[in-house]
C-alpha cells in the first residue's frame, strides 16, 4: 500500500498493539486473564492490566450467565488455560458478583517497575478480594470539635423523632 | 407616727443604696488586673538568676527534640517559637510531662513537653478546654456589656461535655434589671463585643496563687470569694489558677488555651432565666464557637446554632428525668444518653 504520513501517526487510534500481533496480543491477555481469575489480585504494566480489564469484567458477565449455558461455558474454555479454574470462576466470582450490574474490577498504578525500562506499572484486582485494601478508606478525625458538636447534634435529632414517634 | 415616716425614710434609704458600695466596673477590672501584675512580677522575680532547663519535645516529627530553655522564664509558647510558624499558630494547649499546661505559663524544671492543637489524632483535652475559654470569654463580654450603674455578677461556667451543643456562663444582674429580656440588637452587640476581642488576639495569660492573693484580687464580690474558697478546697496543693485576659482576671475550672485570637466563628446564641438563687436571678448565656481550623459552612453553621438557642443542662441533672422547673422559656432539654465528660487530669 501506499506509504502515508497519517500511517505513522496514530491520532485517535484507540486499538492498542501488544506482542507480535493480534493473536499474540489475545494470548497474552489470555494469560494474565488467567492470572488474574487465579490469583484475584495481579501486577502488570498500566498498559495490560487497562487492556484486561475490559475482558475481566466481560467474563464475570458471561460467567453470571450460569455454568449450563453453552456460550459461557466456551468463552470460559477459551479465555482460562487452567481448566481447574472454571469451576472456581462459576462457583466462587459470578455469585460474588451477583448484586452488582457492573465495576467488578479495581485499577490502581503503582511505582514504575526498577528495570531500565522504567514501565508504568498497575495491580488490577477482582472486588470483594480477600487480601487487605490497597487504598484504605480514610475515616475524619471522629473526636475533633466540629464532628463532636455534630455527633451531639445527631444524637439529640434522633432522639427527637424517636419521642415523636412514640 | 412620728416613728413611722422615720422609719419609712429610713427604709427608703436604705433601699436606695446599694447593698455594697461598688466602685466603677472599670476601677475593679484595673484593681484586679494591678493585683495579678504585682504577683507575676513577684513570682517571676523568685528567679533572679537565668538557669537553664532541658526541654524534650514530643510530636509528629519532633520526637526527642531537646531544647535549653530558661526557667521560670519560658513559656510552651516560646518553645514553639523556636520550632515554626505553625506551630506558634496552630498550638492551643502544652501536654508538660503528661498534665494540661496553659501555653503562657513558665515551665519550672526540665519536662518533656508536646504541643497540642485542634487537629490532632485524640483533640479532646483542647476541645474541653476550648470550651472552657469560649465560655470565659463570653463572661467578659457580659461583664463589659452593661453600664458601670447596673453590676453584673458572673457565678462560674459549669463544665459542660462538648456534644452538648452549647457552653454556657451563669451570671447574675443587678436587680434592677430582672424585668430586663435580651433583645436580637442586645445579642447582636454582645456578639460584636466578643468579635471584637477575638480581633485583639489578647493572650490568657495564667498564673498559680495562694488563696489570700485570690482573695485579694477579688476583695469586691462576694460569691467570687466563695468560689476561690471552693477550688482552694478542692486542689492539690491548696493554691488556685487565675487567667488574666486584657483587663480581666477570672478563674476556671481548667486551664484555657492560649489565646482568644483561636476562636474564628463565635456566636452568643441565647441568654435563659434559671429562677431565683442565692445571689438573686441566676441567668445563663448561651454560645456556640468553632475554632479558626475547623470553620463551619453556612449550612452546618446554622444548624449547631439552632440547636445551641436552646438550654443546655449539666448531664447529670438531665439524666435524673426531673423535669428541671427552672426553666421559664424553653421546654426542658432531651435527656443526653451519651457518658458524660472524660476526667480533667
Amino acid at each position: 500500500m501506499r506509504l502515508t504520513l497519517q500511517m505513522l501517526i496514530s491520532h485517535g487510534r484507540v486499538a492498542r498493539k501488544m506482542g507480535l500481533g493480534p493473536e499474540s496480543r489475545l494470548n497474552m491477555l489470555r494469560n494474565i486473564l488467567t492470572g488474574l481469575v487465579k490469583h484475584e489480585r495481579i501486577e502488570t504494566t498500566l498498559g495490560r492490566a487497562d487492556e484486561v480489564r475490559f475482558y475481566a469484567e466481560k467474563l464475570i458477565d458471561y460467567a453470571k450467565k450460569g455454568d449450563t449455558d453453552t456460550k459461557a461455558m466456551k468463552m470460559a474454555n477459551f479465555w482460562l488455560t487452567e481448566k481447574d479454574l472454571i469451576p472456581k470462576l462459576f462457583k466462587v466470582l459470578a455469585p460474588r458478583f451477583e448484586a452488582q450490574p457492573k465495576g467488578y474490577t479495581r485499577m490502581a498504578r503503582i511505582p514504575n517497575r526498577e528495570n531500565l525500562d522504567k514501565a508504568a506499572m498497575a495491580v488490577l484486582e477482582y472486588k470483594g478480594n480477600p487480601f487487605p485494601p490497597l487504598q484504605p478508606a480514610k475515616r475524619e478525625n471522629e473526636l475533633t470539635l466540629i464532628n463532636q458538636l455534630l455527633k451531639g447534634y445527631r444524637e439529640e435529632q434522633a432522639q427527637q423523632a424517636k419521642t415523636q414517634k412514640d | 407616727m412620728a416613728c413611722r415616716t422615720v422609719c419609712r425614710t429610713l427604709h427608703r434609704g436604705f433601699a436606695s443604696s446599694p447593698a455594697v458600695v461598688r466602685p466603677s466596673s472599670g476601677g475593679v477590672h484595673g484593681q484586679r488586673s494591678a493585683v495579678f501584675s504585682r504577683e507575676q512580677a513577684r513570682q517571676r522575680a523568685l528567679y533572679p538568676r537565668t538557669e537553664k532547663i532541658e526541654v524534650v519535645l514530643h510530636g509528629p516529627g519532633l520526637h526527642g527534640t531537646l531544647l535549653i530553655m530558661n526557667k521560670g522564664v519560658s513559656t510552651p509558647h516560646s518553645c514553639a517559637r523556636h520550632l515554626t510558624e505553625w506551630h506558634v499558630k496552630s498550638s492551643a494547649l502544652a501536654l508538660v510531662d503528661g498534665e494540661p499546661w496553659p501555653l503562657h505559663k513558665p515551665l519550672i524544671q526540665s519536662c518533656s513537653l508536646s504541643l497540642l492543637s485542634f487537629k490532632d489524632k485524640d483533640p479532646s483535652l483542647v476541645n474541653q478546654a476550648y470550651w472552657r475559654s469560649c465560655a470565659a470569654l463570653l463572661g467578659q463580654v457580659l461583664e463589659d456589656a452593661f453600664k458601670d450603674e447596673y453590676s453584673v455578677e458572673l457565678l462560674g461556667i459549669p463544665e459542660l461535655p462538648v456534644t452538648s451543643g452549647a457552653f454556657c456562663c451563669d451570671f447574675v444582674l443587678d436587680p434592677q434589671l430582672d424585668s430586663w429580656n435580651p433583645s436580637e440588637e442586645s445579642m447582636c452587640s454582645l456578639i460584636r463585643g466578643a468579635q471584637q476581642l477575638i480581633h485583639q488576639d489578647l493572650p490568657w495569660e495564667s498564673l498559680e496563687v495562694t488563696p489570700s492573693v485570690a482573695l485579694e484580687v477579688f476583695s469586691h464580690s462576694r460569691c467570687k470569694q466563695e468560689e476561690v474558697e471552693e477550688k482552694a478546697a478542692k486542689s492539690n496543693n491548696g493554691t488556685v489558677v487565675l487567667y488574666r485576659c486584657g483587663d480581666h482576671v477570672l478563674l476556671s475550672g481548667g486551664p484555657l488555651v492560649a489565646r482568644t485570637g483561636l476562636c474564628s466563628q463565635y456566636e452568643v446564641t441565647a441568654i435563659h432565666r434559671l429562677g431565683e438563687g442565692a445571689w438573686g436571678l441566676h441567668r445563663r448565656a448561651q454560645g456556640l464557637s468553632l475554632p479558626f481550623q475547623l470553620e463551619a459552612h453556612h449550612t452546618v453553621w446554622r444548624k449547631l446554632r439552632s440547636r445551641a438557642t436552646k438550654l443546655v443542662t449539666m448531664p447529670r441533672e438531665s439524666s435524673s428525668g426531673a423535669v428541671p422547673d427552672l426553666t421559664l422559656t424553653q421546654p426542658p432539654a432531651p435527656v443526653h444518653t451519651h457518658p458524660p465528660a472524660p476526667p480533667q487530669t
